[in-house]
Order: C-alpha cells, then sequence, then structure tokens
C-alpha cells in the first residue's frame, strides 16, 4: 500500500514537472522536436525547460546541451524525440541522469514489428523503474499546469473532460475543434505503445486528479481485457467515462464453429465489456465530445423531463427522439397549466402538454414563464430549452434565463437547443460559458439527456 | 472436438442447467418403446462428436406424430446415422420459444456468455447480447432485456409470459461453467426451450480441446 501511495505520489510529480528536458530539441521548420519546443516554451513561466542537441548550439535562441547528463539540476521529466534505432543510447543517458520519467515520442517499434519489439524491450530493460510514456506517441497536455509535452498544433483551453487516446492524429485535430467551441480539457493524453504506463494506468491517474469531471476514451484495442473491464469497473463508480471503439468490423480472429463463437465478433465483446463495465458508449467523435460535456456539467436526474419550445417541428422532433431513447415526457399538472394560463404573456392557444410550445413569436418573458412553471413541477427532473430562431426571438436574454435558472434549480439539468448559426453564436457562448451545454440538432441534445437520465 | 449428447448432458447436468429427457435408440423394438414412454410428437435426432451441423445433413427429424411416421422416420435416419458413424437420439417435441445461449472464451477478455432468441432471430438479425462471464442474476436479467425480441419472452398476443426468473438461474450457471471449466473452448445451447413452465435445453454444443476427456477420465 505505501509502495503503492509513493508511486502516486512520483506519478504526479513526474505529470507536474519542475524540470524538463527536450532530447531532440531542433527548430527545424516541420519537425517534431520543432512543435515540442514551442509547445513546452509556453510553459516556460511554470518549470524549467532544457533543450538537448548534439549538432546544435542553440534552438530557437536557447542554449542546448549536447547530453541529457551534461545539465546539472535534477530532470523530472524527458521527452524523447529522436530516431528510434538512437533511443536506446538516450534512454542509458536518462537511466545514468536518473530522471524520474520519459515520454518517447518516437515511432518505430512495437506498432512496426517484430524487430520493433525487442528494441523496445530493450529501451525498457534499460529506464527499469522510470516512468515510461509511449512509445510512439503524441504525447500529454494538461491546460492548467500549462503543460504541453507534445507535438500537438496547440494548447487547448482548460476544461473538465480529460481524453486519453490511442490515435495520438485524432487528438490533434479534436484540439483545433474545441479551440472553436467552449468546452475545454483537464488532461489529453496519447497512450502509444504502453511499453511503461498502461492505459489503465492513466485511467486511474485521471480518475484521481480533481479538475477532471468527466473521462472521453477513443480505443481500437486493449491488451490486458480482463485487466482493462476492472479498472474500468471501478473508475466508473467514481467518474463518467465516455468510449469511442475504433475498428468494429474486424471479424473474430480464430476459426469459429460454433453459433456464439461467430456471433461474438470483437464489435460485440467491446460493447458488452463497455456496458458491463458501466461506461458509456458514444458511435462518433462529434457524439463522445457531445456527450462528454452533458455529464462534465449536469448532474444526474431521475427519468421524466420537460420540454419548451418555440417551434412546433423542433419540439415534435424532440419528442420523438425522446421516445426512441427512453426519456420520458411528464404529464403536465393542473398547477403547472394554470401558471402558464394566467400569466397572460403566453398566447391562449398553447400546446397545454408537454412539450409546452410558446408559438413562434415568443419573446423572453414567454420563455421564463415556461421554464420557471415546469421546472417548479415536481416530477420534470430535467429540461430541454428549444429555441428556433425568428425575427423577434431574443437569443441573449433567453440564455440568461436559462442560466438564472439552473443557478437556482442545482439538480435539475438543462440543455439548450438553441439552433442556427450566425446569430446565437453569442447566445450559446454565453450558455456554455456558464455550463449550460447547447447542441445544434435536437437529435444530439437527447442524446446527452439520455446519458444523464437514470433508468 | 465436440461432446457427445450424454457428455455434454452430465456436465451441464452437473452445473444445474437441465436438460430433456433424452434416449439413445438402435433398433425400432427400442425406439418404440420410448415413444410408448414419451409420447408423440417426437423427434429424431443425430449424435456424433464429429457432425457440427446436424440439420444440414437431414440429421434431424422433427414433428413425429405417429408409430408410422415413427418408423418411416427411423428407417430414413438409421442410413445417414450409419453414413456418419453416428449415434440416435430420440426426445419428446415441446412447445415454447426457441431460446440460444452460448459462451465461449474470448483470447482478450477472457469467458463470456451469450444470450438470444433462436431461429431465425440468432441468424438472420442477430438479436443477442454478450456478458463476460461469471454473471450475477441482475446482470442476467439485464442480458435477456437487453435483446430486440424481449417482448416475445414476455407473452405477446395470447401467448403466456415464459419463466424469465428460471432463464436467469440458467443464464448465470452456464456463466459459471465457461468461467470455471478451462478445457471447455465453446458452448452453444440452441435450443433451450422455454414456456410459463419449464427451460429445457435441447440441443447441445459443446467444443473441447485436447485435454478435457483426461482431466474427465481422472475425477
Amino acid at each position: 500500500m505505501r509502495n503503492n501511495n509513493s508511486k502516486r505520489i512520483r506519478l504526479q510529480k513526474f505529470f507536474n514537472p519542475k524540470t524538463v528536458a527536450i532530447i531532440g530539441a531542433t527548430d527545424r521548420p516541420g519537425s517534431v522536436g520543432r512543435g515540442l519546443c514551442k509547445n513546452l516554451f509556453e510553459g516556460r513561466n511554470k518549470r524549467k525547460i532544457y533543450f538537448v542537441n548534439p549538432f546544435k548550439n542553440k534552438v530557437l535562441g536557447i542554449k542546448t546541451y549536447r547530453k541529457i547528463t551534461d545539465i546539472k539540476e535534477k530532470i523530472d521529466l524527458a521527452i524523447i524525440a529522436v530516431p528510434a534505432r538512437v533511443v536506446p543510447k538516450i534512454a542509458e543517458d536518462c537511466a545514468k541522469k536518473g530522471v524520474l520519467g520519459v515520454i518517447i515520442i518516437s515511432s518505430g517499434f512495437a506498432e512496426t514489428g517484430e524487430q520493433g519489439k525487442k528494441l523496445q524491450n530493450k529501451v525498457k530493460k534499460t529506464l527499469k523503474d522510470i516512468f515510461l510514456v509511449g512509445p510512439n506517441c503524441l504525447g500529454v497536455i494538461n491546460p492548467y499546469t500549462k503543460l504541453n509535452a507534445s507535438f500537438a498544433p496547440q494548447t487547448p483551453q482548460k476544461g473538465e473532460i480529460a481524453f486519453i487516446s490511442q490515435s495520438g492524429a485524432l487528438i490533434d485535430s479534436v484540439i483545433d475543434k474545441s479551440l472553436d467551441e467552449n468546452y475545454g480539457f483537464s488532461w489529453i493524453i496519447s497512450y502509444g505503445n504502453e511499453a511503461g504506463i498502461t492505459l489503465t494506468d492513466f485511467l486511474e491517474f485521471v480518475c484521481q486528479d480533481k479538475n477532471t469531471k468527466t473521462i472521453a476514451l477513443y480505443l481500437e484495442g486493449v491488451k490486458d481485457g480482463k485487466k482493462f473491464y476492472r479498472t474500468l469497473r471501478k473508475i466508473t463508480q467514481k467518474k463518467p467515462v465516455v468510449i469511442l471503439k475504433g475498428g468494429k468490423t474486424k471479424l473474430s480472429q480464430r476459426a469459429v464453429s460454433s453459433h456464439t463463437g461467430s456471433l461474438a465478433g470483437e464489435r460485440e465483446i467491446y460493447s458488452a465489456v463497455f456496458k458491463q463495465a458501466g461506461a458509456i458508449e458514444a458511435e462518433s467523435i462529434e457524439e463522445m465530445l457531445d456527450i462528454a460535456k452533458a455529464l462534465a456539467w449536469l448532474p444526474k436526474c431521475k427519468n421524466g423531463i420537460g420540454i419548451v419550445t418555440n417551434g412546433g417541428g423542433a419540439g415534435i422532433l424532440t419528442t420523438d427522439y425522446c421516445q426512441d431513447l427512453g426519456i420520458k415526457l411528464t404529464k403536465l399538472k393542473q398547477e403547472t397549466i394554470r401558471k402558464i394560463n394566467s400569466s397572460s404573456v403566453i398566447p391562449s392557444h398553447w400546446s397545454k402538454n408537454n412539450p409546452v410550445d410558446i408559438i413562434g413569436d415568443a419573446l423572453s418573458d414567454r420563455y421564463k414563464i415556461a421554464i420557471e412553471a415546469l421546472i417548479s413541477q415536481k416530477d420534470i427532473y430535467g429540461l430541454i430549452v428549444i429555441q428556433t430562431l425568428q425575427i423577434m426571438t431574443q437569443p441573449l436574454e433567453n440564455a440568461k434565463i436559462i442560466i438564472e435558472t439552473q443557478r437556482k434549480w442545482k439538480n435539475k439539468p438543462i440543455i439548450a437547443v438553441f439552433m442556427g448559426g450566425k446569430n446565437v453564436k453569442k447566445a450559446i457562448k454565453l450558455l456554455e460559458k456558464n455550463k449550460i451545454p447547447n447542441y445544434l440538432d435536437p437529435l444530439r441534445a437527447v442524446k446527452a439527456m439520455r446519458t444523464l437520465v437514470s433508468e | 472436438m465436440l461432446l457427445t449428447f450424454n457428455e455434454a448432458e452430465k456436465i451441464l447436468k452437473k452445473y444445474k442447467i437441465p436438460v430433456i429427457t433424452t434416449g439413445m435408440v438402435s433398433n425400432e423394438k427400442e425406439t418404440i418403446e420410448f415413444s410408448k414412454k414419451l409420447g408423440f410428437p417426437l423427434v429424431l435426432k443425430l449424435d456424433s462428436p464429429y457432425i457440427l451441423h446436424k440439420t444440414d445433413i437431414g440429421g434431424v427429424i422433427l414433428d413425429i406424430k405417429n408409430k408410422e411416421e415413427l418408423k418411416s422416420g427411423l428407417v430414413k435416419i438409421s442410413k445417414i446415422a450409419k453414413k456418419y458413424k453416428a449415434e440416435i437420439l430420440i426426445q419428446k417435441q415441446i412447445p415454447g420459444i426457441y431460446i440460444i445461449m452460448g459462451a465461449k472464451k474470448d483470447p482478450v477478455f477472457g469467458p463470456l456468455v451469450m444470450f438470444g432468441l433462436g431461429g431465425i432471430f440468432v441468424e438472420i438479425l442477430k438479436d443477442v447480447s454478450f456478458r463476460l462471464a461469471p454473471i450475477t442474476k441482475t446482470e442476467a436479467r439485464k442480458m435477456i432485456k437487453e435483446i430486440r425480441g424481449y417482448k416475445i419472452l414476455k407473452g405477446y398476443r395470447s401467448q403466456k409470459p415464459v419463466d424469465i426468473n428460471n432463464l436467469s438461474k440458467i443464464l448465470v450457471n452456464l456463466s459459471k461453467m465457461i468461467a470455471k471449466e478451462k478445457n471447455i473452448q465453446e458452448i452453444d445451447l440452441n435450443p433451450l426451450i422455454v414456456n410459463e413452465k419449464k427451460v429445457l435445453v435441447v440441443d447441445a454444443k459443446i467444443i473441447i480441446n485436447s485435454k478435457f476427456k483426461k482431466q474427465n477420465a481422472k475425477q
């Protein structure tokens, strides 16, 4: 137990390093090394950065060291981005230097075949107890500590989602997209070949991270299925995990002769494992992030929600999706109907049932009345508020009403569907800054709500 | 390698998985005696550790309604049995819904169980659910509820609901069996017939590795 604790403390230190050395630091345009230098340099106020390159005196105007052992100060983290065949030598240097851990960005190891596997084992043997991320990975990023030990194009915004990915390239695009959105990340981790720290180690690590509210995971396959299942089941008790699985179509590898054998393809088994472990499976990158956002920002609730809409069509679509996905629409109580009727701002021909259609020309006062009436009904446990954009619609005012309501009713999740583009952007930003997720399509909103609602 | 019906029955009973009363017959006299004990309608089928898909070779004769049909059926299946060096089994044909329960060892995740409706539901719609084994009864119930054809089990039109409680118990037992038996690779209980009163395995395909017989001989 003590051993575990001390490992945890050392791991925390490794992931929040005070000193970092980049081995393979370069300013050659278009190189991985340059990307790493540039990204790490962003955190230069938080930690000391050392560049190592025996062929250059200066990189980005900073003095370089020939070898990591030439650096006097202790090194917490060494990032290695040199050709695979040189890595064993560098690993020896790192071991000699006594670094806390290394991230090996370089590819050309176990992912390439037997030869690479041998090389990887050699490196691992040299490093012994030194923490190892990778090889063959993009690196790790923490926007809170401004640690960008990766060659991703940019550092993402701070947020509540920890994104762990088997694919490095996918991370780059997810980050870039997120810069246009209003959510951010607590950690981004590319785990590569898992020669040292494994996927399950990372899952446990982010589970304990206080900034992480939700874990999003992209994976193609796991090495130790039983351990993965056990870890996942433990973690989902504490934090929600959303998983996107790539490579689903591959059929079962070995010759099969029973029905069970032929039906139990990779896709079916992984889906069953996710479900059994209490994780949520997403079907696309967009869906994974949609769901992660809702789970990070909103409380869970019982099944039974209300819908407020200023558009009949959007309300009907949302109702259909709710029905398909098993979300119940609560019947309105007489008192709720009376509240809306007596307000006199909502035309008397309003829908009188759930969804509450407050009619296309609704101004904010109608939203206010309807939202308040619904959310104060006891057995309405959450809301979807739809806004189609008419000429008189007041997006910003409507957003403020929703934010106010959510503040007052903390246990009832509200999801917004402000549909449109240019003219709703500001309002959406305001909503999401206040942790009300907005989705442009009702289907996305209902799918997100589905993960908040318990059976 | 497959287990014979007798061997399969023995190990299934060890795990409290009920199997339909089955006779092994080799001539007309034995067959008719059995038919008196079981009552019509009856089923005749082949049993051999080497035949994986007996329906494909005409190795199953269903819906035998009387003595005459039984006699002609026996003649027909005896020829096939001789050709494949197989035994002949006789069972009562019981009404109910056809279920498939399966289990296998996955190279990544280890033992797992499967549940689904039999016949076209499994073959064409692939309407099945999986879990890693062993499972609890709660998880077994979830597996049963998860398939699209669940409504059929709950009873539709004039049909009575089937014994889902018993079905879940058997699924739990099967999951224990695959988790415990090192030398069993794959199991198909197909079909299991379920009605409002009982659940019975009618046919079982159990694929074993070479160590199985040695281990069981020791016991």
